[in-house]
């Protein structure tokens, strides 16, 4: 079952300028993880952005099961559909880990059968930050604690499909196995998890692997 | 709802800023308060007075005007003939310049111009002599002789006890603001042919209770000590006297006492006593060179009576041969204050249009002291309500820009939190609303303390502010008065009866220098209608405040801050 998928997608940022990318075609599915792949510049990140919503494909379409996005409010797309994790993961910092966890789950307006609190709690304790810490500023986190508070933010409304960009990037090897295996339990819940990413050790441990070249596909 | 609960959380995280933006509310509403409720209380103050304020008019003939009219025609005769143009003292015309008197009759036609509720009333006044034994209160045994030769001598005034009451003014007298005349001094006036025969008493003669009132129950200082109020539709000859004059003379309730036409002294009328009164402020302040203007000497009747009088002396039509042996006519005539009382302003106003529809020459005016005095009296506070209202406007534009400026530095440090919020999919009009729900809060609370505050001080701030406006505008007359030689004038900024002036009634600006009795203080200032108004600021200052947030919040695009981030 097709849960996400592009149709022939380009997109540039100015008029004139050059496409950043290209007539792409890609399919994601629930229950695995896709990693793309490429050098910088390869127009990953602007990927990610389009598949989030945040910037709008300049031609082409995006499909969600088979829904097309543009008619989809952009604002409920992002707050309900999909989980981003920012390669700066874009938390809010004078708030605590916890807070921007319940904050998300707010903004989705989804019902959750349990207090926001305590799923955030749970959520936070899954991706292996103490009590103690999730009640912490974000500014006063490490980098790896906050990539978690991410992690559990994009999490925290249930989404379908699950978008990260460059994960792993700020953490060491065994933390890196982690964040790995928290994503493969996701996927193995349903999830489709599709990550963008340098490392080959992510790109090894996904299920289907899409490399980028100047806003191709390769 | 969680917008506002994260705006809360969001203003207790920004204590400082927050701190900043209320403590300039807090200035703005108190400020804003103050001004307001001063601008409610001269409202207040205005209407209360309005309200319990009770119109009088009088119908006067416009001298001013006479006299312009009079050197205009005077000016074009003279062009014929290439002379100067300055003013021919030969063509003065007294007779023209008198005007003809307005009688009763015409008076009471002008009536038919009141509406429901309004009434009027009159007094006559006329001066007759002392007789035998009776003499006047203050006269000295050596100026007994000549008691009765007055009559040359000049003033203003014939009804002796006017000077503070112009309802007592005769008519072709015109008081109060009615005349720029450079002639209100004594000595030109010495040969204008319409003065009054001077005797040793005022005999005034009263239509109702209500013209009784203006003299005697405004202010309470008359009462009547023995005897009783003549009837006051009574034909008979009795009159109520001072308790100065019964006593100077021995005189009580029952006796009568015998008056003379001071012209003509054989022609007399018998008044009978049925009453004696006293005035606790008399003789004070008043001009006493003449024994008819002394208050002790005034005898009072019902205008039925006196009409009596007046009609008896000109059917006997005396008659006096002068020094070169023209006759004159003797009978007594009076002096008529007619006074229209007024329900309304309205009425008044409609009033002093309606009458020239009825007949009444341009020569004449109408013209109400008491709303003179109504609209000197807010004079402080309308000037204080002004400034106030300018102050309200430039502190809230002031204001209003200061918040403007600390909410585009507020949002600039909160773009990337804009750009998060966003991007995580809450929607712009949300992120609007909840920095619009702060604002909101913050202003709202430092308003309600602003308006506590603004509403403790304003009465003592507003009562300050005035008496400091009257002050100035009482230190401006009195330096009007000092630059005009009226050094010796008392408190109140009025000149004391000197030789050219006839005891402070008028004074060369043809207004009457009588202090204006300033409304000087207020009792409540701020009202609901305060409040309202302040809320209404509040609005507005959100308002204002916001629209920074607005337009930028709606501008963002979370990508682009994001990125411009990373």
């Amino acid at each position: 079952m097709s849960t996400l998928k592009l149709d022939n997608i380009s997109y540039h940022y100015e008029k004139n300028s050059a496409e950043v990318l290209d007539n792409l075609s890609m399919d994601f599915e629930s229950g695995k993880i896709y990693t793309i792949v490429g050098k910088s510049g390869a127009g990953k990140t602007t990927l990610l952005s389009v598949l989030s919503s945040l910037a709008r494909p300049t031609d082409g379409k995006i499909f969600l099961n088979e829904e097309d996005v543009a008619k989809i409010d952009r604002y409920k797309f992002r707050s309900k559909y999909v989980g981003v994790i920012f390669q700066n993961f874009n938390l809010l910092t004078h708030l605590t880990a916890l807070e921007n966890v319940v904050l998300s789950m707010d903004i989705s307006g989804k019902k959750f059968d349990r207090p926001k609190k305590e799923i955030a709690a749970e959520l936070l304790e899954k991706v292996g930050l103490s009590p103690d810490e999730a009640k912490r500023r974000v500014l006063k986190l490490s980098g790896g604690q906050q990539q978690r508070v991410a992690i559990a933010r994009a999490l925290s409304y249930d989404p379908d499909i699950i978008l990260a960009d460059e994960p792993t990037g700020n953490l060491d090897g065994e933390t890196q196995d982690e964040i790995i295996n928290i994503f493969r339990m996701l996927a193995d819940e349903g999830k489709c998890v599709i990550i963008v990413t340098h490392s080959p050790d992510v790109a090894k441990a996904s299920d289907v692997q899409y490399e980028l070249k100047k806003g191709k596909r390769v | 709802m969680y917008i506002v609960k994260n705006a809360f959380k969001s203003i207790t995280r920004n204590k400082l800023r927050n701190i900043l933006i209320g403590v300039i509310v807090l200035i703005i509403s108190v400020s804003a308060c103050v001004s307001l409720s001063i601008q409610q209380a001269a409202e207040v103050a205005k209407e209360d007075t309005l309200s319990n304020l009770s119109v009088t008019a009088q119908i006067s003939f416009d001298r001013k005007k006479a006299m312009e009219d009079m050197q205009q025609k005077s000016t074009s005769d003279d062009s014929d003939s290439g002379s100067d143009k300055s003013f021919d003292r030969g063509k003065f015309d007294f007779d023209v310049l008198q005007g003809s008197s307005l009688t009763l009759d015409d008076y009471m036609k002008y009536t038919k111009a009141l509406k429901n509720g309004d009434s009027y009333y009159y007094s006559g006044a006329v001066s007759l002599n002392a007789t035998g034994d009776l003499l006047p209160y203050g006269t000295s045994e050596e100026d007994e002789s000549d008691s009765s030769s007055s009559s040359k001598s000049s003033d203003n005034k014939s009804s002796g006890n006017s000077s503070d009451k112009n309802s007592q003014t005769p008519p072709n007298m015109p008081s109060g603001d009615s005349s720029n005349s450079n002639n209100s001094g004594g000595g030109p006036m010495g040969g204008m042919p319409f003065q009054v025969n001077q005797g040793d008493f005022t005999i005034t003669g009263y239509s109702s209770y209500d013209a009784m009132l203006s003299m005697f129950g405004e202010d309470g200082s008359y009462k009547i000590s023995d005897g009783e109020m003549f009837d006051e539709t009574s034909e008979a000859y009795e009159c109520v006297i001072s308790n100065e004059l019964a006593t100077y003379n021995n005189l009580k309730v029952g006796d009568t006492i015998k008056l003379a036409n001071p012209q003509y002294e054989k022609e007399t009328y018998k008044l009978k006593i049925v009453g004696i009164y006293t005035n606790s402020d008399s003789s004070s302040e008043e001009d006493n060179r003449f024994k008819m203007n002394d208050p002790a000497n005034n005898i009072y009747m019902n205008y039925n009576a006196f009409s009596k009088i007046i009609a008896a002396s000109e059917k006997a039509d005396n008659k006096t041969t002068d020094s070169d042996g023209n006759k004159t006519s003797a009978a007594l005539s009076e002096n008529l204050a007619f006074t229209y009382k007024f329900a309304s302003v309205e009425n008044y106003e409609k009033f002093a249009d309606k009458v020239y529809d009825l007949g009444l020459s341009d020569d004449y005016k109408v013209s109400s002291s008491d709303l003179q005095s109504y609209e000197n009296s807010l004079t402080p506070l309308e000037t204080l309500s002004g400034t106030a209202m300018w102050f309200f406007f430039i502190v809230l534009a002031v204001g209003g820009i200061i918040l403007i400026t600390l909410n585009i530095f507020n949002l600039r440090e909160r773009k990337y939190e804009v750009g998060v919020l966003t991007a995580i999919g809450m929607k712009k009009a949300k992120v609007a609303m909840q920095f619009v729900t702060e604002i909101f809060i913050v202003t709202f609370i430092a308003l309600i303390i602003g308006t506590s505050v603004g509403a403790a001080v304003s009465v003592p701030v507003t009562n300050t502010l005035l008496q400091n406006q009257i002050s100035s505008s009482q230190q401006s007359d009195s330096k009007v008065s000092k630059n005009f030689g009226f050094e010796n004038s008392d408190n109140n900024g009025r000149p004391q009866g000197g030789p050219g002036m006839s005891g402070g009634e008028m004074n060369p600006f043809g207004k009457s220098t009588k202090a204006a009795d300033y409304v000087d203080s207020v009792s409540s200032a701020t009202n609901f209608m305060v409040i309202l108004e302040l809320v209404l600021v509040g609005l507005f200052l959100t308002i204002v405040a916001s629209l920074a947030a607005l337009i930028s919040i709606m501008r963002y695009e979370p990508l682009k801050i994001l990125s411009n981030r990373s």
